[in-house]
């Protein structure tokens, strides 16, 4: 009787998913951002948000669970219902660095169904310009001269900058002292104002002070030049070996969620991504939007997150 | 000459009438969220971002700034009736002006916060008018080693604050010191005091704190008189400050208003600093009679002037330098970013209505502000006409609500009521909260800076005497250490505490 029942009500699920996922969304959606208000992973979720709530007509509602190295918000992301009502708003760092960062994790890769990239945010290593350093040549030189002697500030620890940090010191034979910050703000306050010659950061937060004068950029971290400032050039084209790092975001469904949602999701936010005013928006703070299927987004997550897994080990970054 | 020039330009963009309704709706907002403790404008301003985007750049930042330094104006409200600091900088609010609220005294506290915030509010806005660059620089000039020196200089500064004994006092700061360093150590990534607990890598709540320590433990102390039924006396008093208690106070508004004008430039932490140096100066030169802690109005116009004159000044180093000094800064950063705005250095020539329009939009919001809260006032005086057994339930949710819209975390709730256990213990052993708290905000932040300035000096101690302003910080810091050591002035002190 019971494995009569068991078919039965299976079957009824079956059924209903169809049903679910044409008529889906029928409630608020929100999107759990482990990041507090006005990083990229928030703006990028309230931009896609307002406009998924334009498509679709449901409320889209942007929570931010900052802190705990992101774990509160990922975990939260991991273990929500499989509904599509619960989605989380991801950076590189969440789902590349942290895991290899802590040993005992409240999320991994695969309690998550992929559904698209959204948002890449180039970096640039940049120089107080008072300083003498005018490329990454003339930096390398002086960090050979003095090993461990010239500063280089982060947003901070187990921060994206810091491994282009130690990449580009492991793949130079260089070393660097790291200085953190609480956050891109105050590193390119400190750099702006000389406290350290150099920082790592978004090149949306130097790029003003650049033009004003106080900063000068040695190089783009990425490997191909930034769209909007093509004048900068690459660390690969000035020697650095392999580094190609930049601070993307990417959009995420708890596993299980049924697959006609995930992709109902990932056409829309694709959609999105391409409409020429959400990338104006985006272009505004210095970001490109980068629609992805999640298929692509798995592979990208899998190969960034085994490239940075052996720059942590080697450069022996660790939270503790 | 050509100041006055742009300022009468940004009036002419201030006062089209979107810019006049942006205006009103984000002053109207920030008050709201400025009363409730719980949801600050960081909240608001990011709820409000998508909604910006279909607005013009100069409405958009005229809005998101109203909310900013309107929740200065209703973050004192609470901390006056009902003794629950809704933001850092009015923790010293409720020194005096609870005990002022308890002298049915409610009225003539707000009123002259209102006042005192708006006549900070239009000077400091001619200071961003007149001396915004040159302002910037001198932000920039403080490197670890200088803010090191300046918290060092506050801690000290927070001994000389308390009332009672001086070991007490020390022993609250080092203990508010511990407790902020619960958490991530920004410096090395390590986890201090963590306990395994994921909502303990950030460290403790600063509302969980002031509500454990100011509204709560306050709570649970009156009810120890069973026999009072009326904690705020039985008349409520006049509503409005009378022109007495103008002339009283108007020295110290001009003085929280330099002091909150010049410490608001600094990013992290200026604003906060601001209403407790206000605070201790007034209470050190005061003229006589002087019932500092019980109630005196100077110790509410002083600190809630150079809190509103800090939220001013703090927008400095964003709209010339494009840094944010806070995070609610960083949130209208980003909604510039979104309408193609880089704000920097190059706003103010290139998009001169951005500059110019925002500042002569926070004269008017002052001015709006002021009227809106004036009237409000009697309907919060007449608050606390409702019993106190029906008052204080009120409260206890208030503050469970608060503290729980910050980050939604039930966690925070326990941690509410642990530290609402210890607050009332150390209240029995007379130790006051208001070191406590600074310690907890500043300790963090000195023990940072330190490091830093040592790190990127390659462990060079010397750094802290060779810089110039960090040097006159530490010295300021020693003499002021001599002046609680040295006995016969410290039995001038305990004299000058007393009265």
């Amino acid at each position: 009787m019971r494995m009569v029942l068991t078919a039965v009500v299976s079957g009824l699920v079956l059924l209903a998913q169809p049903v679910h996922s044409q008529t889906y969304p029928t409630k608020p959606i929100h999107i759990l951002v482990p990041y507090a208000p006005g990083g990229i992973a928030d703006i990028a979720s309230r931009i896609v948000g307002a406009k998924l709530t334009e498509a679709w007509g449901q409320q889209v509602v942007v929570e931010n669970r900052p802190g705990g190295n992101g774990f509160i918000a990922m975990g939260a992301g991991a273990k929500a219902a499989p509904d599509g009502y619960t989605l989380t708003m991801a950076t590189v760092g969440d789902v590349a660095i942290t895991p290899a960062l802590f040993k005992e994790m409240p999320y991994k890769w695969d309690d998550f169904a992929p559904i698209g990239t959204v948002s890449d945010a180039p970096m640039v290593w940049a120089a107080n310009a008072n300083t003498p350093y005018k490329t990454v040549a003339d930096m390398l030189a002086g960090a050979k001269a003095q090993p461990g002697r010239l500063s280089v500030g982060s947003p901070g620890n187990g921060s994206i900058n810091q491994i282009v940090l130690e990449w580009t010191a492991l793949n130079t034979g260089t070393q660097f002292q790291h200085i953190p910050y609480k956050g891109g703000a105050p590193a390119a306050a400190a750099l702006a104002g000389g406290d350290i010659p150099f920082a790592i950061l978004a090149s949306s937060s130097a790029g003003p002070q650049v033009k004003a004068g106080r900063l000068r950029v040695l190089a783009v971290t990425g490997a191909q030049p930034s769209k909007f400032n093509p004048e900068w050039p690459t660390l690969q084209s000035q020697g650095v070996k392999d580094v190609d790092a930049s601070n993307w975001t990417l959009l995420l469904a708890p596993k299980g969620t049924p697959k006609a949602i995930v992709d109902k999701l990932q056409a829309e936010v694709a959609k999105i991504l391409a409409m020429p005013d959400v990338k104006e928006r985006f272009a505004g703070g210095g970001v490109e939007t980068i629609p992805s299927t999640g298929a692509e987004l798995d592979a990208r997550v899998k190969k960034t997150a085994q490239q940075l897994a052996v720059i942590v080990e080697k450069a022996k970054i660790k939270p503790d | 000459m050509e100041t006055l020039g742009n300022l009468a330009f940004g009036l002419g963009v201030a006062l089209s009438w979107q810019n006049l309704i942006y205006c009103f709706v984000g002053c109207f907002l920030g008050t709201l969220v400025g009363v409730l403790p719980g949801i600050g404008p960081v909240a608001t301003v990011a709820m409000l971002l998508p909604f910006t985007f279909g607005l013009g750049p100069a409405p958009a930042l005229i809005m998101l700034a109203g909310i900013y330094y309107g929740a200065q104006y209703g973050g004192s409200t609470t901390a006056i009736l009902v003794n629950i600091p809704g933001e850092s900088s009015s923790v010293v609010t409720t020194l005096d002006g609870h005990q002022m609220a308890r002298r049915g005294r409610a009225g003539p506290a707000l009123g002259i916060a209102a006042i005192g915030s708006f006549i900070a509010g239009c000077i400091a806005t001619l200071v961003v008018a007149f001396f915004a660059p040159p302002l910037a620089e001198l932000a920039l000039k403080f490197g670890p080693a200088e803010y090191f020196s300046l918290m060092v200089f506050g801690l000290i500064a927070a001994v000389v604050l308390a009332r009672g004994s001086v070991i007490k006092a020390i022993a609250m700061v080092c203990f508010g010191i511990l407790l902020g360093l619960v958490g991530t150590d920004v410096n090395s990534g390590t986890i201090r005091f963590g306990f395994g607990q994921p909502e303990l890598t950030d460290g403790i709540g600063f509302v969980a704190l002031a509500m454990a320590f100011f509204g709560i433990t306050d709570v649970v102390a009156n009810l120890e008189h069973k026999d009072r039924t009326d904690v705020y006396g039985d008349r409520l008093g006049r509503v409005l400050p009378s022109w007495e208690d103008m002339r009283v106070s108007f020295w110290s508004i001009m003085r929280g208003t330099a002091l909150g004008s010049i410490l608001g430039i600094l990013p992290g932490g200026g604003a906060l600093l601001a209403s407790f140096a206000a605070y201790m100066f007034e209470k050190k030169i005061a003229k006589p009679p002087r019932t500092f802690g019980e109630g005196d109005i100077r110790g509410v116009a002083a600190p809630e002037s150079a809190n509103n004159a800090g939220a001013q000044t703090s927008f400095i180093p964003m709209l010339t330098l494009g840094i944010p000094s806070n995070p609610t800064m960083a949130l209208m950063i980003g909604a510039l970013m979104i309408q193609g705005i880089a704000p920097g250095p190059q706003v103010m020539t290139e998009r001169p209505e951005l500059f110019w329009g925002l500042v002569a939009s926070m004269w008017i919001g002052n001015l709006m502000l002021l009227v809106l809260n004036l009237p409000l006032i009697g309907l919060w005086v007449q608050l606390l006409a409702v019993p106190y057994r029906l008052l204080y339930p009120a409260i206890f949710v208030f503050c469970c609500i608060g503290v729980f819209t910050v980050d939604a975390k039930i966690f925070d709730i326990y941690m509410l009521a642990s530290l609402s256990a210890v607050a009332y213990v150390l209240f029995k052993l007379d130790c006051e909260p208001a070191p406590l708290i600074l310690g907890f905000i500043l300790g963090p932040m000195m023990e940072e800076q330190m490091r830093r300035a040592m790190m990127i000096n390659f462990g060079d101690v010397t750094i802290f005497l060779s810089r110039p302003i960090s040097a006159c910080f530490l010295i300021a810091a020693v003499a002021m250490m001599l002046l609680i050591a040295i006995p016969s002035l410290r039995a001038k002190r305990e004299v000058a505490m007393q009265e």
